[in-house]
């Protein structure tokens, strides 16, 4: 079989060989307990991953993934007790029409979206400190229980969190294959000169990935605000790089059009799977981020497909 | 001096050249013709080392030479002026000349610029071209750039010891005459010291400035014709494999159109520095072709009704309402179909497969609430498939993978399928093979029949005149002239070329 | 029309024209923003930074992308810290031999990430944020979380030494700056990083080697991080394996302010030092003025934005990404 062939389905086969690899180590590993458990730790960065997915299919990118999150911990912390469950409604309509700003700065003003949506995560960084009067917040235990709980209990063995994981990934991969919408953001993708001669409002449908992108940031943050109980301006940094990354892994490059959702599922376990087995191979702590890096190039330098990419910049 | 033998050249699904021999000899002048897509392009990329062959072998002075990169051929002293301008234009002039050898220039790691200045400035005389050297190329027209390009290769001259070869791609095409004459003046000067390949679609050109002309089709040398040996009838017969006739333009299937069923109507439109004061009808089954030089505002017409470019001053009507907002969702709302000349950045979304491309315009049809009737789509690019022939393995094929003829069917069923009435085609058979231009030229004649109008930039004056009912004279944005082509009444090349240029 | 006055020059300008604009805005409303201790207090802040994003002003006129910044200013400077105390802790003994050494490693790992973008055939993005992290990784190994101090007079000169109220630091990178304009328009090199960003299959088709060059601009670029390492040792008498962090938003932003096209080709050095200097005038004006910290993140967002707006030519794109 040749390679060009096998190259599609390299994400898979390296997360395949990934498990495997570290199963042979420490046989403790697959056993099906720890992986649902691995599994349902990631699903905030897995929801964030989801939502770049879109920016990155069109091209582009949003850096304000991350301060979305965070912004939106402050929120649902202090509006739960006077809101309730609409809060969810707030939250998730908040990170939307702020994705549709990104979107609309990238493609009205023409400014990158690497600086527009830098500049949204700036304003929601400054929300954040505003609302929280830069402190970590607490939710009531109480009422987080009632209205959330069910995020984070547990079926069986199997962590809600992965329900809810599995929920946005289909609606994401419908979107993506059954939608115009998802034809849409593929055309603007693959060749967004094509697109607009086709007569596509190439600039509705990319304000919209961006939206979309912002919505699921959001629910990335309610969900981690629910699991931890509380929220703060910073509680949520660090998810921005991995959630990137995992969307890159798994083979959706930045010159869009490729890959897609799917694929960023399978990426989000890979970066899953590496930072978990460092555990098991005794890596120390100081060494952690370094072997990271390493592990990352070599993903990158087998995964990704070399043939789409006109030039490499 | 230097000579092919029996080079190949295999794409995938493309056999681009067929055991093509070639030779030129010191201080000769080598015409090379053939028809768009006949393998002239790949030819010259495998003599500047671009390509390398799949088999035969390249010889210079009987010792045979294997190139990895343009620069090693450049290194045996052969170099290419492009038909595609190929300088960067954010340098000036004398780094694009330089370019790669700016080594002896440089002193302790400093670019002493007034030495490059001075040399390039020699370079620039042998083509009599008075600019300085320092002026940044997008600041320049397109005929010096021309004359740029072709200095920058005559630095060879300097730097190679022995015999040179300049590959000439299209020269002429955006030169005025006495820009052409001169260019002549000087090449023919330069075989003292060059031999020459000269590329054109000007037949009479090449005919002209030729010693030796070799006929190119499907990927295959057809013939070689001394100078003098053949009239231009004859070369191009041999192109095309049969004379080119009424018939190849399908000139029999052209009727008389509907005079009284306007489509489109401008009313001096203009577009600063591109088109002013435009005015045109399209009718109900008519093909009207816009013909100019590169630059003349053919496109930016195009571009303008497509909705792509919003006109200063002017009225567009397309079948009698007044266009308000100009952008390309209302055109194709409106019934404008619009076959861009870059068929695979603006044509075809590569990537995409046959069914999401033709579905692309108009996805709304095939669509409720915004959930696509996938079904629907593939049976719709199988019925077109069927209907024009395309060749796919399946409507599941990808579009970039597909040859140029069936992409640009392709991006026809896409506006035909979705009932445009009103076609803007920017040369619809560029680099297509002599079977597919057929196709296009039976299609548009079809759409003719179907009342369809079609506003044609068509790839060769012969062409224009073949296929049109009426014809546009552009020139530097502005209608020269119109011209009505009955079949049997039709306007000559020369005719038009009087209003070009 | 005066000639001066055409859409080029105005485009040209733009970004020199934001940054007098922003200072007469901040100087209205608080005068103090207009004196020499301030601008003094600007230019040492902007100093790593500018360092940074001049080194990145390379990369982006080659039309590739450079994200390991903040990872290699962060190794570097660690490793400064310590050299320079093994070889003796003052610049006075042996101290000085670190800073030739540091801007060696800034080059290596430089080279390596161009060897890793253009041998493996890495998109740049990617290559050079896993080099970073793998910078940052290797700063955490070497530290273990520690902070590392320096605290020698003689070094620490460069931020406490003053010529005309400015600190020496202002003038090193004033002449680091000289160094990097003289590189751009008289070097082959330089000239060349704009030939790669002009048109890269062009470039290639005239016989550039483009790999070389491109991996010769990550080089470049390293050292001028490692400066930026030394520098933000000399600011803050210390380092640790975060000295990088936020460099790499702030640089890059800074570029792109002044008015260097993400897509290669236009703009350069000088544009750079404009923009770096609009950042840190918004983000200075804004204390001076007394604008409550919460809100700076957003207002800083938001001039960005305007700051892009007002300097890029937008008659020359057909779509942004």
């Amino acid at each position: 079989m040749d390679l060009q062939r096998l190259k599609p389905h390299l994400p898979w086969i390296t997360l395949i060989v990934l498990v495997a690899f570290v199963g042979m180590t420490d046989s403790n590993f697959l056993k099906p307990a720890n992986l649902l458990e691995l599994a349902g730790d990631i699903v905030p960065l897995f929801i964030m991953a989801l939502g770049l997915t879109f920016a990155i299919y069109i091209g582009g990118i949003d850096l304000s993934a991350q301060s979305m999150a965070n912004m939106i911990t402050v929120v649902a912390s202090v509006y739960l007790a006077s809101l309730g469950l609409w809060v969810a409604v707030v939250c998730v309509g908040l990170g939307f029409a702020l994705g549709l700003l990104s979107g609309y700065v990238t493609t009205k003003l023409f400014v990158p979206s690497f600086i527009s949506t830098l500049a949204v995560g700036g304003v929601c960084f400054s929300v954040a400190q505003w609302l929280s009067g830069n402190r970590a917040l607490n939710m009531d235990a109480e009422q987080r229980n009632a209205l959330f709980g069910w995020m984070i209990g547990r079926t069986g063995i199997i962590p809600n969190e992965l329900f809810i994981a599995a929920g946005l990934l289909a609606l994401c991969l419908f979107i993506e294959r059954r939608t115009v919408l998802g034809r849409a953001l593929k055309a603007v993708g693959a060749g967004e000169l094509a697109a607009a001669a086709s007569g596509l409002n190439v600039t509705r449908y990319k304000m919209l990935a961006f939206a979309i992108s912002g919505a699921l940031a959001a629910v990335a943050g309610l969900l981690f605000s629910v699991k931890l109980s509380g929220g703060a301006p910073t509680i949520a940094n660090g998810f921005l790089l991995p959630a990137i990354v995992a969307v890159l892994v798994g083979g959706t490059p930045l010159t869009g059009g490729v890959g897609g959702v799917l694929n960023t599922a399978i990426g989000t376990l890979i970066v899953a799977v590496i930072r978990a087995s460092m555990l098991y191979f005794g890596v120390q702590a100081t060494q952690q981020q370094m072997v990271f890096g390493l592990v990352l190039i070599a993903a990158i330098a087998l995964t990704i497909d070399r043939s789409k990419l006109r030039t490499v910049k | 001096m230097y000579a092919l033998k029996a080079v190949d050249k295999k794409f995938p699904g493309v056999h681009a050249l067929k055991a093509v021999d070639f030779e030129i000899r010191r201080g000769e002048i080598v015409g090379l013709v053939g028809e768009n897509g006949a393998g002239k392009s790949t030819l010259m990329k495998v003599i500047y080392g671009a390509y390398q062959p799949d088999g035969g072998a390249i010889t210079i002075d009987g010792k045979a030479v294997r190139f990895q990169n343009p620069r090693q051929a450049m290194e045996k002293g052969i170099g290419m002026v492009f038909q595609e301008q190929s300088l960067i234009p954010n340098l000036t002039v004398m780094e694009n000349i330089y370019l790669g050898y700016e080594a002896q220039f440089v002193r302790l790691g400093v670019i002493n610029w007034k030495a490059m200045a001075a040399a390039a400035k020699m370079q620039l005389a042998k083509v009599k071209l008075d600019i300085d050297p320092a002026t940044v190329t997008s600041a320049l027209s397109f005929a010096q750039r021309q004359l740029v390009e072709l200095a920058k290769v005559l630095t060879l001259e300097e730097r190679v010891d022995g015999d040179l070869v300049i590959l000439l791609d299209e020269p002429t095409s955006v030169l005025a005459e006495d820009e052409v004459k001169m260019l002549f003046a000087i090449v023919r000067e330069l075989t003292k010291r060059a031999s020459f390949i000269f590329v054109s679609h000007r037949m009479d050109e090449v005919m002209k400035l030729s010693d030796r002309i070799y006929v190119m089709k499907d990927g295959a040398v057809v013939d070689v014709v001394p100078q003098g040996g053949a009239t231009v009838e004859e070369i191009q017969h041999k192109m095309v494999g049969r004379n080119v006739d009424r018939e190849y333009y399908r000139e029999q299937r052209q009727k008389p159109f509907d005079a009284s069923k306007v489509l489109l109507e401008l009313d001096g439109i203009s577009l600063p520095g591109r088109i002013s004061d435009i005015s045109l009808k399209l009718h109900a089954g008519e093909v009207l072709c816009l013909v100019g030089t590169e630059g003349s505002g053919r496109e930016a017409i195009l571009r303008t009704i497509y909705g792509m470019r919003t006109p200063v001053s002017g009225a567009l009507k397309i079948k009698g309402q007044a266009v308000g907002a100009f952008n390309p969702q209302g055109a194709v709302a409106a019934g404008v179909g619009y076959v861009p000349r870059e068929r695979k950045i603006e044509g075809i979304v590569a990537g995409m497969n046959v069914f999401e491309n033709m579905t692309l315009s108009q996805m709304g049809r095939y669509s409720r609430a915004g959930v696509l009737n996938v079904a629907a789509e593939k049976a719709l690019a199988r019925d077109w498939i069927g209907k024009l022939s395309i060749k796919a393995h399946s409507e599941l094929a990808d579009c970039g993978n597909l040859s140029g003829g069936n992409q640009q069917k392709v991006v026809l069923s896409k506006w035909r399928s979705g009932g445009s009435d009103i076609m803007l085609l920017d040369h619809p058979t560029r680099g297509l093979d002599i079977g597919a231009k057929e196709d296009v030229y039976e299609m548009i004649r079809d759409m003719s029949d179907d009342g369809v109008g079609v506003i044609l930039v068509a790839d060769t004056l012969e062409e224009a005149i073949g296929l049109s009912h009426s014809i546009i004279v552009l020139k530097d944005g502005a209608i020269q002239q119109r011209f009505d082509c009955q079949p049997g009444a039709k306007p000559s090349l020369f005719d038009l070329l009087h209003y070009m240029i | 029309m005066n000639r001066y006055l055409t859409r080029e020059n105005a485009i040209r300008w733009a970004p020199l024209m934001v940054l007098i604009g922003l200072v007469i805005l901040f100087t209205a409303i608080n005068p103090a923003f207009f004196s020499q201790r301030n601008f003094a207090r600007i230019t040492v802040a902007a100093a790593p930074a500018l360092m940074v994003a001049i080194g990145v002003t390379f990369i982006i006129v080659m039309g590739s992308i450079d994200l390991s910044m903040e990872g290699t200013v962060g190794l570097t400077a660690v490793l400064f810290c310590f050299l320079f105390l093994a070889t003796g802790g003052t610049l006075a003994v042996g101290g000085w031999v670190a800073m030739p050494l540091i801007l060696l490693l800034g080059a290596a790992i430089g080279f390596v990430n161009g060897l890793v973008h253009v041998k493996l055939r890495i998109p740049s993005f990617m290559a050079s944020l896993a080099i970073g992290f793998v910078g940052t990784g290797a700063a955490v190994l070497v530290t273990g979380g520690d902070i590392v101090k320096i605290d020698d007079d003689t070094f620490r000169a460069l931020l406490t030494w003053r010529i005309a109220g400015f600190p020496l630091m202002v003038y090193v990178v004033g002449g680091f700056v000289l160094l990097a304009w003289f590189i751009q328009s008289h070097t082959t090199l330089g000239r060349n990083f704009y030939a790669v960003g002009g048109g890269e299959e062009l470039a290639h088709a005239s016989g550039l080697n483009v790999r070389r060059v491109r991996i010769m601009g990550f080089v470049l670029a390293g050292m001028f991080y490692a400066v930026a390492g030394i520098l933000q040792v000399a600011k803050l008498g210390q380092a640790e394996s975060v000295s990088g962090a936020n460099f790499m938003f702030i640089s890059i932003t800074s570029v792109v302010v002044g008015g260097v096209a993400l897509w290669g080709g236009i703009g350069g050095v000088w544009n750079t030092v404009v923009g770096v200097l609009i950042v840190n005038v918004i983000n200075n004006g804004m204390v001076v003025i007394g604008l409550p910290d919460f809100l700076q993140d957003g207002v800083l967002g938001l001039l960005v934005i305007v700051a892009v707006v007002l300097s890029t030519d937008r008659r020359s794109i057909s779509f942004v990404k």
